[in-house]
């Protein structure tokens, strides 16, 4: 019976399994192994040399200065963007008029093309013609400042922009744990006389544990990845004040042919995004609450 | 200085911009072909032995020059070998596009290997994937009866592409650097370009009473500070010495006290107000755009600045290009001038001698008028400009080399050779714009970055002298 069981499940994941190990498995272990050498990125084969790349990171003031930009956005983007589309989703879920509008309006970002949103925001960013420093001059500030030529504010507008591109996708995961949670619970609460910050913080907030979870995730591979919004709008300038390790290690393989240095990095880069997952995942465990 | 070999004559004589012709040229017979009216050189069919019915393919940045020129050469090619044809096609992002085909042992038989996302020349030089073009150097010149390949193009013109004395790739397009602006706006206002450093510093200080700022740069791209100021200033005030220095990675090369005096007349510019607000969040478009809307006075740029804004000049704003003025008005009117676009054949492609004739027929006199005509900007092909209007811009240009006489700079190779370097260079320049760094702070990121390159074996060194 039990043989039985596999021979059918077997055909059925077989081919998923064979396009996943020539897909994935296959160049993330080919990937690894790239790590532990030297190469060009040419035609002549990498050349092992141990772990000669991981020790060249420790004493490079580029890496540290991106990986550091990456922990910004990692303490950051969470609090900031998870605590937005909560607000937004309680509001939403208040029954306020056009609300559907407003659910729309708000997703509407996560569906564009990153490349539209870095090109759209250099443009409210632009220093003469944008809308940021239109409006500025228009009230009487001189000299506004140049978003995304000064290294003081360039890291602070892309993270204005995730914030808003993001946003609305953990809105509607937020949103749709919101809908599950019974009207009952609330009925009683407000029976008791909870007003609505009570309500949210003992009933609404909790009940959400799993979504916010799951969301921490998502936000924390986000904050780690940041290459394309990055490249479109700053490519790490100015002054690398915005490099994160994605466009790092895409300047050493490409620019500056060093294919095994850049995926030594690329490798701790995935460590890092592995450990945090695991460790979230682990922290925030708690029971789950049956409804 | 470098004594480039295009003396003030010469120059004329070579590019054919005073309408002169080149006499040798009707003593031998040519054979002339129907479509693009090429005057094949008696003999000079087929120097290199190309096969017979040989199809081979060529992949091509296509930016501010578009690549209809290169269609252009592709129809020579099939003229001057029926039966053998050239593909052409046009991309941007050529190392994306490319390497995968390298790592394969299958790379397209010649490319243009520019723009943004290029490949790295020095690793792929110092990887043995790039053709040596000897051979085509010393091949009979295509429709310049008497001259080899190599003879045609203007003297040191081909200098960058040299790798250890070989001829690693050919630029097809003479390029140069300096300072521009709107002869219309300075007529207007009655201002005089200076011809001292600190003539522009008290010019700047009238530019921004009128209320246009002085200067802008091409903000994100601070590198373009590099060619339009730092090379030309450092080389009038210290000689030529230093950028070979800073090529050879000499230690302390970039301590130069020229580097310093440079890099505190450069910073003058923040330091006093003269750049835009602005600029460091513009791109090299955008600031450009700035600039041809008079919001700005000076910008530095070469010669392809014309043809890359041509669709949003405003009519009657006469673009020119002027040398950078440095502490001695003598040596006002020299210039930077090199050739850039780096054509190259691989050596493991299927039909290297098919690239090497490809660029014999595509830095042919024939082509080169083409390319004067249809992009406006020139060649270095001697001759290669007789009898075409040339734009103002253009024309300015032509008039700087020719003022410059033998002084025309040499430019650095770093930027080719030690991407590492140039990196830095590109960082530090930005800071040191904006205040952010000091001169002996850039001095000090940059040869830290050049004492790095130095000490990492792994980096493929070059010489020159």
């Amino acid at each position: 019976m039990r043989r039985n069981k596999y021979g059918i499940i077997l055909p059925f994941l077989a081919p998923a399994l064979i396009l996943y190990s020539l897909f994935v498995i296959y160049p993330y272990s080919q990937a690894m192994y790239v790590a532990f050498t030297k190469w060009k990125g040419l035609r002549k084969s990498p050349r092992f040399v141990g772990l000669d790349n991981f020790e060249k990171m420790l004493g490079d003031d580029k890496f540290w200065n991106a990986l550091s930009n990456n922990l910004i956005y990692l303490f950051v983007l969470p609090i900031v963007t998870l605590g937005f589309a909560l607000f937004m989703a309680f509001m939403i879920s208040q029954k306020v008029r056009f609300n559907n509008f407003y659910r729309v309006t708000y997703f509407f970002p996560q569906v564009m093309s990153v490349v539209a949103i870095g090109i759209l925001w250099s443009f409210v960013y632009h220093p003469t013609i944008g809308i940021f420093s239109s409006l500025l001059k228009a009230v009487g500030i001189k000299n506004p400042p140049v978003w995304l030529g000064d290294p003081d504010t360039a890291l602070w507008s892309i993270v204005a922009v995730t914030v808003w591109q993001s946003a609305g996708f953990f809105m509607v995961i937020f949103m749709a744990g919101m809908l599950s949670i019974p009207k009952s619970l609330y009925e009683a609460a407000a029976l008791d006389g909870a007003g609505r910050g009570a309500t949210f913080f003992r009933i609404t907030f909790p009940l959400l544990w799993e979504n916010t979870r799951s969301s921490l995730v998502f936000i924390t591979v986000i904050a780690m990845d940041m290459f394309g919004i990055t490249f479109t709008m700053t490519q790490g300038g100015p002054d690398r004040s915005t490099d994160v390790l994605a466009t790092l290690l895409y300047e050493h393989a490409f620019l500056h042919s060093r294919f095994g240095y850049a995926t030594s990095i690329a490798m701790v880069y995935f460590i890092i995004v592995i450990v945090l997952t695991l460790l979230i995942f682990r922290v925030t465990r708690r029971e789950t609450i049956e409804f | 200085m470098k004594k480039s070999e295009i003396s003030r004559r010469r120059f004329i004589e070579y590019t054919g911009a005073a309408g002169m012709g080149i006499g040798l040229s009707s003593v031998l017979p040519q054979i002339s072909l129907a479509k693009t009216g090429i005057k094949v050189a008696s003999g000079a069919a087929n120097p290199l032995g190309l096969a017979s019915n040989t199809q081979a393919e060529g992949v091509f940045f296509s930016g501010g020059f578009g690549h209809a020129y290169i269609e252009y050469a592709a129809e020579i090619f099939g003229e001057v070998h029926p039966g053998s044809s050239m593909s052409v096609e046009g991309i941007q992002r050529v190392g994306e596009r490319l390497r995968p085909r390298i790592i394969a042992g299958n790379p397209p038989d010649v490319i243009d290997n520019s723009g943004a996302g290029n490949l790295d020349t020095g690793a792929l030089v110092g990887e043995g994937e790039l053709m040596d073009l000897g051979p085509l150097m010393s091949a009979t010149a295509l429709d310049t009866p008497g001259k080899t390949f190599g003879e045609t193009l203007f003297p040191g013109s081909q200098n960058s592409g040299l790798f250890d004395g070989v001829q690693r790739y050919v630029n097809i397009a003479f390029t140069v650097f300096g300072v521009w602006h709107s002869k219309s706006l300075f007529d207007e206002k009655g201002w005089n370009y200076p011809t001292t450093w600190d003539g522009m510093l008290s010019l700047c200080d009238t530019i921004k009473t009128s209320g246009i700022a002085p200067w802008t740069y091409q903000g994100k791209y601070p590198q373009y500070m590099l060619f339009g100021l730092l090379e030309p200033i450092v080389s009038k005030i210290g000689g030529p010495q230093i950028w070979k220095d800073v090529d050879n990675l000499v230690p302390s090369a970039w301590e130069h006290p020229a580097m310093l005096q440079a890099l505190n007349m450069m910073k003058a510019l923040h330091d006093n107000g003269y750049i835009m607000e602005g600029t460091p969040g513009l791109t090299h478009t955008e600031s450009q755009a700035e600039w041809l809307q008079n919001k700005a006075a000076f910008i530095p740029c070469g010669t392809w600045l014309e043809n890359e804004m041509r669709s949003i000049t405003p009519g009657g704003f006469n673009m020119v290009i002027k040398p950078v003025p440095s502490d001695d008005a003598s040596r006002l009117s020299w210039i930077d001038a090199s050739s850039g676009e780096p054509f190259m054949v691989f050596s493991n492609g299927k039909n290297p001698v098919a690239g090497m004739e490809f660029l014999r027929c595509l830095l042919s006199k024939e082509s080169a008028k083409w390319f004067a005509q249809n992009v406006g900007s020139i060649m270095p092909v001697v001759g290669g400009a007789e009898g075409v209007d040339l734009s103002s811009a253009m024309t300015s240009a032509l008039a700087a080399v020719d003022n410059a006489g033998p002084n025309i700079l040499d430019r650095p190779s770093f930027p080719g050779w030690y991407s590492d370097i140039y990196s830095e260079v590109k960082d530090s320049m930005g800071a040191l714009l904006t205040g952010r760094a000091s001169a002996e702070e850039f001095i000090e990121r940059v040869q830290g970055a050049s004492d790095d390159v130095r000490e990492d074996e792994d980096i493929v060194k070059f010489k020159r002298t």
